[in-house]
């Protein structure tokens, strides 16, 4: 019994020295390698690669590239819990709440909008709601999910109008789906920020209800970002593809910007089979992609953001900067740029 | 195995005056389509009528066309040959596993001290809870949604297996004693016909776990399949391809459970039981 213990436990000795010394570890300041080595995998959280094919650079890619249709805050965050995923596609919000809960992960390119007048959402207000403007919040029940996007926009026009928390009815529903449009249809709530196809659906359907459309003005909600798990950053490997990755997808943002058509045509409706007309509203609430060159707006926006939501959620705040990977500032914007 | 419990019924009546029958009458081939058909007349005259809401519940020949469309731009049928094939390979491997440990676990001590609390505890425990847990072990590709799906088949077939090898009737087991028949005899004559009531109920159940659990599996990472196109539709605020894929689920439910049915009918056909 004492010798079989005995080889056990060093046979598992061997195998923690063993998994210990397989990959050695890229410190998160160390400049970035550029050579992948051959056999990389990268499992990037995206609903298509469809992009990069069309825009020329699926094929040069010097890493085996698997998409996982797992895009947008909760899915994220999830497959990062599970580590099966090495980048992540969502907007700003979810990298926040992340680190609130514990997940250590880094912000490796950031996409904002050309158009910033409008914001990308809008408030779907409920057909028997009686609101008029924002401003008549004050009371209503409104749809609320604290680690989104959608969430961090309802806090921000309470904030705007002079609202608070106190004084609505937040009822917390993660925006997944429908599930907005349809507690706004069925009276649920009275208001939910709604974006992109549900937003003319919304209005068309129940328009002649009395279901309205409000526009929060001078609110930014636009930030959408690729983040990695530093785990992930610290294996040189993963760190070089990643960096290759990001310069792909900027010159895949710069070709969908080019070729709206082109885009409209290849991915919503014959990929996705959206009709044309809804597909061109898709695209142009979305916008032309603004890939800054430099994180400092950015970072400032995001501390702004951390700062808000850790008053209004309790919890801590921290340095912003901590978010982003600074190494790879330049990579996206660049790309966006240089494409010919 | 039957003994004419209709007859002595009838003597237990002290003053009926009559023979009554009190088993049900002779079943018509098709009778359970009366429900269904009546509620798609239903749901026809009110879309019709407009007493039901578009926006709400489409009209039932919005499937129809959308479907067609949707067969025409060659989306349906990939889609539901994707799904199928989950269903099918979680199908198997849980039948497997479900019928395996059912009878280690019916026939033997052991077996069921081993094995049954373990079900019974887990079986509480809801899928959609485990998904999250499942990606931490399977990951998030084809090994994690065909595990879901087997698991989901599991419980049905174990469950109704082993309850109805635990049911059979003592009185067949000292029989096959005085007969002094060999276990595998025992396992041929005895332990199988009183089982596969028990496992066909079972697989009944299964065949429409695992459509439902490809539901499921579909909403994570996946790029085809039925799921994939309900989603889809979702997102895009497309009703009428959402009640299509509803319509396809019924339909690949009751078609799957047909079959199953039909299978019942053949191996079962010694029982004589009150559905005639």
């Amino acid at each position: 019994m004492a010798t079989y213990f005995g080889r056990l436990m060093a046979v598992l000795g061997g195998i923690v020295v063993l998994s210990a010394g397989a990959t050695e570890s890229l410190p998160l300041d160390a400049p970035l390698p550029d050579s992948v080595p051959p056999g990389t995998v990268l499992r990037v959280g995206s609903s298509t690669d469809l992009s990069l094919k069309l825009a020329g650079v699926a094929d040069n890619l010097p890493f085996k590239l698997e998409v996982a249709n797992i895009t947008g805050g909760p899915g994220t965050i999830n497959a990062f819990h599970a580590k099966a995923l090495d980048i992540g596609t969502s907007q700003d919000i979810p990298a926040i709440n992340a680190a609130w809960i514990g997940i250590d992960a880094k912000i490796v390119a950031i996409r904002l909008r050309q158009n910033e007048a409008s914001t990308l959402y809008r408030f779907g207000i409920a057909p028997k709601a009686h609101i008029d403007s924002l401003a008549d919040l004050r009371g209503k029940r409104i749809a609320y999910s604290p680690g989104q996007a959608q969430g961090a926009l309802v806090l921000r026009t309470l904030a705007k109008y002079g609202i608070q928390k106190g004084e609505v009815d937040l009822v917390e529903l993660p925006s997944t789906g429908r599930a907005y449009t349809d507690a706004l249809a069925a009276n649920l709530v009275d208001a939910a920020p709604i974006a992109g196809i549900n937003v003319k659906r919304y209005e068309e359907n129940y328009g002649k209800d009395g279901a309205r459309i409000l526009q929060v003005a001078g609110i930014k909600d636009d930030p959408s970002i690729l983040w990695v798990r530093a785990e992930t950053l610290k294996d040189p490997a993963k760190a070089a593809a990643i960096k290759a990755y990001v310069r792909a997808w900027a010159r895949a943002q710069y070709w969908i910007d080019t070729h709206r058509d082109q885009w409209i045509d290849a991915y919503y409706v014959q990929d996705q089979g959206v009709s044309l007309e809804d597909a061109r509203y898709i695209l142009n609430s979305q916008g032309s992609a603004d890939i800054p060159l430099t994180w400092n707006d950015a970072i400032a926006h995001e501390q702004q953001t951390i700062d808000f939501m850790a008053r209004e959620t309790g919890h801590k705040s921290f340095d912003a900067a901590t978010l982003f990977d600074r190494r790879f500032e330049t990579v996206a914007g660049a790309a966006y740029a240089q494409t010919p | 195995m039957t003994e004419d419990p209709p007859q002595t019924a009838v003597k237990a009546g002290p003053s009926a005056p009559t023979h009554r029958r009190l088993s049900l009458k002779r079943g018509r081939a098709y009778g359970w389509v009366l429900g269904p058909v009546l509620l798609l007349a239903f749901w026809s005259l009110g879309a019709s009528l407009g007493w039901i809401d578009s926006r709400i519940l489409p009209a039932p020949w919005v499937a129809v066309t959308t479907g067609v469309r949707l067969i025409a731009e060659g989306r349906l049928l990939p889609n539901a040959l994707v799904s199928a094939q989950r269903a099918g390979t979680g199908l198997c491997c849980g039948i497997l596993a479900g019928l395996g440990l059912a009878l280690y676990s019916g026939l033997t001590r052991t077996g069921g001290y081993l094995i049954d609390g373990l079900v019974q505890i887990k079986r509480s425990i809801p899928i959609f809870a485990l998904m999250p847990f499942f990606m931490l072990w399977f990951g998030i590709g084809e090994t994690m949604k065909a595990t879901v799906i087997a698991v989901a088949v599991f419980y049905p077939v174990y469950i109704h297996t082993h309850n109805a090898l635990r049911s059979i009737d003592l009185r067949y087991v000292e029989l096959a004693e005085t007969l002094r028949l060999s276990y595998a005899q025992f396992l041929r004559h005895i332990v199988l016909p009183g089982a596969l009531p028990g496992f066909l109920l079972g697989l009944r159940f299964a065949i429409v776990g695992a459509w439902l659990s490809v539901i499921v599996v579909e909403q994570t990472n996946a790029t085809r399949g039925i799921g994939y196109m309900v989603n889809l539709a979702i997102n895009y605020a497309q009703t009428d391809v959402m009640l299509v894929g509803l319509v396809l689920y019924a339909a690949l439910g009751v078609a799957s459970d047909c079959s199953v049915r039909l299978l019942q009918g053949r191996l079962l056909s010694w029982q004589r039981t009150l559905a005639g």
